[in-house]
Parts: C-alpha cells; structure tokens; sequence
C-alpha cells in the first residue's frame, strides 16, 4: 500500500513538467481565441519541422551524456551547406541532399571535435557542449562574415553584404521552401500534413530503434549506465562517445536543412543558437530527462511545447494587451523547463548518491555485527 | 580490414556521385519571356497579340505586346506550353516548346516571337543581366539578438 503511494508521488515527479504545460495549453489556448483546426494546423507543420531535428537528442542521452547542446554545430553546418547550395543556384529537394552532403564532413568534423572535448571533461557534458557551441559560434561568425566572399567564393549579392563579403542577416531559400513539405500534398480535415517531411522523420526513428539493438547501441546503453563497467567489458568508451556525438551532430546537420527548407529562409547569425535552446526545451517538456529520453517524449514535447509557443503570445494579447508578455513568457519558460530539469537532474543524482552510501553504511554495520556475534 | 576500405571507398564514390547528379538536376533558372519584336540579321519577326505561358500545368505569364514574364525552373530541359493569340478577338494557337537551358545562366532571357520564327538559338535566347542599381546602403549585422536587451537601456539613456 505504502509502496504503491511512493509510485505515484515518483510518477507525478516525472511527469510534473509536462502536466505542468498540459495546464496551461488547457488555459491558455481558450483564452487565445484561436481556431482548433489553426492550432492543429500549426502543430503538424512545426512538428515535421522540429522532430528530426529533437529526434538527434537522443543518441548522446543514451550514451550518458545528457543534452547534446553541441548539437548547435550540427546545424551550423546545415547552414553553411544552404548558404552555399544557394550561391550556387541548386534549388528545391536536390538543393536540400546537395547541401547535406556538402555540409556533412563540416559536421563530421565537429561532431568528432566536440566529442574528443567532451571526453576531457567526462560529468561535466552538457556545460562545456553549451561553451563549445559558443567557442564555435565565434569560428562560424568568422567564417560566414569574413571568408565567404574573399576566400569561400560567393557570387551571388543578393547573398553577400552591400560591403561585397560576408553574408546578409538573412539568407531567402524561396527555391526550396516547403518543397519537402508539398512533395506529397495531403489534407485531412483542412489540415495540412507534410507526407514526405514525416515519412523522413518516420525514417529516422526506425533508425534509432534499429540503432539501439545494434552492438554500438548496446555498447552506448552501457556506456550511459557506467563508464568504468564498460570499460572492464572490453567497449572502447571514448570511441563510442565520440561515435554518440558525431551521430547527434550530423543528425541535427540533417534536421536543420529540414527546419530551414520549412522556413524558407536563415537567420544567418541567429537560427542555430536559437534551434538548440528550443529543440532541448521541447524534449524535456515531451517528460524527458538528463539520462533518460524516448522517442515519444520527442513528439509529446513538440505538441505541448509548441502548442504553448502558439497560444501564449495570443493568450497574453487577450489577458494584458500586450502581445510582448506572452512572447517573453515562451522564451522566459523555454528556459526554465531547462533549469529546473537540470535541477531535478543533479538533486536526483545527489539523493542517489547518498541512498547509495547509507545502504553501503549500513551492509558495512551489519557485516560488523555479524563478525562480533 | 580490406572490405572495410572497399565499403568506404564506395560509399564516398557514391555520395560524390549523388552530389554531381544533385548539381546537374537540381540547376535552378529563372526564365524571363519576352513578347517583343526586332530583327535578327535582316529578318524581322513580329510579336502577336497575346501570349500565354504555361509551365508545369500553371499559368505563369499572359504577355501583350512588348510585355515580359518570368518563371523559376529546375534543370536543363525547359518545356512550355504556349498559347498565341495572333490578332486581337482571334483563336489561340497552342504550341508545345521544349528547350535546353544553358548550365551557367542563371536568369534566360528567352524572346518568344523569335523562338516561334524559328530563328537560331542566339536570336531568342541570351543572358538576363540586371540594371545596375543605386548603390545599397551598408547592412548593420546583428550577430547577438540579445545585445539590445544586455544594455539595460544604458546606451539609449547615454544618447539622450
């Protein structure tokens, strides 16, 4: 009896953030006065726009590595490849393959160099990630604002600045956007469902069902649990870390073309930055964890955390008057979803910890009460 | 060991492949039609009342005399649809056009009226070079979005 009451408590411990944003979808989402069939509307299209790209968050969280904030380089990548399958005028889905694959080795690359950081700072992942997204920011700063135009060829001004290098704020993919999205038209009940963007994300997740039942996933699952017993079974802990990171990273090289693709434009300087934050968010509102994240915390996050990214700013329209309010409650929650579930993460692991002592104290008692008797 | 090193060769040997196809299917133009007339070496053609342009089932231009259109394309092989109206009030005539596009262009100025005189690819087809503009104005690069926020409205108190 006792026991069963524990489980609730631990269940709705878990499931607070989520049921937290059920609560003010359910709220909010009256008050916003919007339609049902808008609000679903937008919910598919920023679903197969975000899900590949949530989708890559996995595969470090099952090697142990907790939330991939690395997974910015990835799709800084992505950027550079439409940037430069732009200049090059390959437009519509052969743009989208030709810029992943030209943005594939820049991710390889990153993914491998992120991962060997990684490796020196073993427990302390997700803040020296979150570091090296900005160290790398500066790098691709440099590169988008300085080399494409004197040493990366670009010949095209609607992309480059009135300066003549450097990139514009923004970078228009009119040729290819949504072309993924309309490659197979269906409408169900007015809403507009983008086939062939899902039948990718479909892809992508029998992957990583595939990919956990393989030796690699096995390896990563024990990885993730204890480092030191895999390392007494014979995995090579470093490589296949460092195999997590460059999977997520080029995964998320792939997401961001999709992102983008649905756009139909960049934010030369802004889009990635703001893609990890939101992607991470959405994954823990989805009831996920540091150490523990499923598929389908991806798409629960998506449906509670952009249903709330929809109805908050006219929600706070209706309620204020002011449509700023409910632009910085969204940004204001994104962030704490974030710090309380990092919070959560560090109190569990603590509490853990000293579980574990008091149970190792209390063996060690009994053994000596054992040897006295 | 040996398989491994075959098994990536041939994957790179196809991921190169697939890039050069997505190079040359995926060749994006925008192609401007003119309804105009001239003359090319001695032989004049007239341009007809109306033209209408379909492309991939879609209406993308109805051109009168000395009117301009345009359409985004994919791909070397351009084919159309037109549907000429010689005089005013009278039947249009429709007519199947399929033409190569030139790889390096990226805007085609196509001049229907000597395309359907059946004069030589020179006299209808040349390179869409725009006019030069004024010259632009820099453009302020806003590499931190929170920059403005991180001032605390110090720099706009400092100002007044």
């Amino acid at each position: 009896m006792n026991t069963k009451k524990t489980d609730y408590g631990e269940l709705f411990r878990r499931f607070s953030v989520p049921l937290m944003f059920v609560l003010i979808c359910v709220v909010c989402a009256p008050i916003s006065g919007l339609s049902p069939s808008y609000l679903a509307n937008e919910v598919v299209t920023r679903m197969g726009r975000n899900a590949f790209l949530i989708l890559s968050l996995l595969i470090p969280i099952m090697a142990g590595m907790g939330l991939n904030f690395g997974m910015t380089l990835g799709a800084m990548a992505g950027e550079i490849g439409l940037i430069l399958v732009s200049d090059w005028q390959i437009v519509g889905i052969p743009g989208m393959v030709l810029a992943v694959i030209v943005s594939l080795p820049i991710s390889i690359l990153l993914g491998v160099f992120c991962g060997k950081i990684l490796n020196m700072a073993k427990g302390r992942e997700m803040i020296t990630s979150y570091i090296i997204s900005y160290f790398m920011n500066g790098i691709y700063q440099l590169v988008v604002l300085y080399m494409m135009g004197p040493v990366i060829p670009i010949s095209h001004n609607s992309l480059k600045l009135p300066r003549g290098y450097g990139i514009r704020n923004t970078v228009s993919l009119l040729s290819m956007r949504q072309k993924l999205d309309n490659l197979i038209p269906l409408h169900i009940a007015g809403i507009k469902i983008p086939v062939a963007t899902f039948m990718v994300v479909a892809l992508l997740c029998l992957f990583i069902i595939w990919f956990t039942k393989t030796k690699l996933g096995q390896d990563m699952r024990a990885v993730g649990q204890d480092m030191e017993v895999a390392r007494d079974a014979g995995i090579s802990v470093e490589r296949t870390r460092i195999i997590s990171i460059v999977i997520s990273t080029v995964l998320a090289d792939i997401g961001m073309v999709i992102y983008l693709q649905n756009m139909g434009n960049i934010a030369t300087y802004s889009s990635h930055s703001q893609i990890g934050m939101f992607a991470i968010a959405a994954l823990l509102v989805g009831g996920a964890s540091v150490d523990k994240a499923s598929i389908g915390n991806v798409f629960l996050g998506i449906i509670l955390f952009h249903t709330m990214f929809i109805v908050a700013p006219k929600a706070g329209t209706v309620i204020t008057g002011d449509s700023m309010i409910g632009e910085y409650f969204r940004v204001f929650v994104s962030y704490a979803v974030i710090t309380v579930a990092l919070v959560m993460y560090e109190t569990n692991k603590r509490k853990n910890k000293s579980r574990a002592g008091e149970q190792l104290a209390m063996e060690q008692k009994a053994l000596e009460e054992a040897d006295h008797a | 060991m040996h398989k491994r090193i075959i098994f990536r060769i041939g994957a790179l040997a196809l991921i190169i492949a697939l890039a050069a196809a997505m190079f040359v299917i995926g060749r994006g133009h925008t192609v401007y039609f003119d309804n105009k007339s001239g003359e090319y070496n001695g032989q004049e053609y007239t341009a007809p009342y109306r033209i209408d342009v379909i492309v991939d089932g879609e209406k993308v231009a109805k051109l009168k005399k000395s009117e301009r259109g345009m359409a985004s394309t994919m791909g070397q092989n351009f084919s159309m649809q037109l549907a000429v109206t010689q005089e005013k009030d009278g039947e249009p005539k429709n007519l199947s056009v399929a033409l190569p596009l030139p790889y390096d262009l990226d805007g085609i100025v196509i001049n229907l009226p000597a395309l359907l005189s059946g004069l030589p690819r020179d006299a209808y087809m040349e390179e869409f070079i725009p006019l030069a503009t004024e010259e632009e104005e820099d453009e302020e690069v806003i590499t931190d979005e929170t920059e403005s926020l991180m001032g605390f409205g110090e720099e706009e108190a400092a100002e007044e």
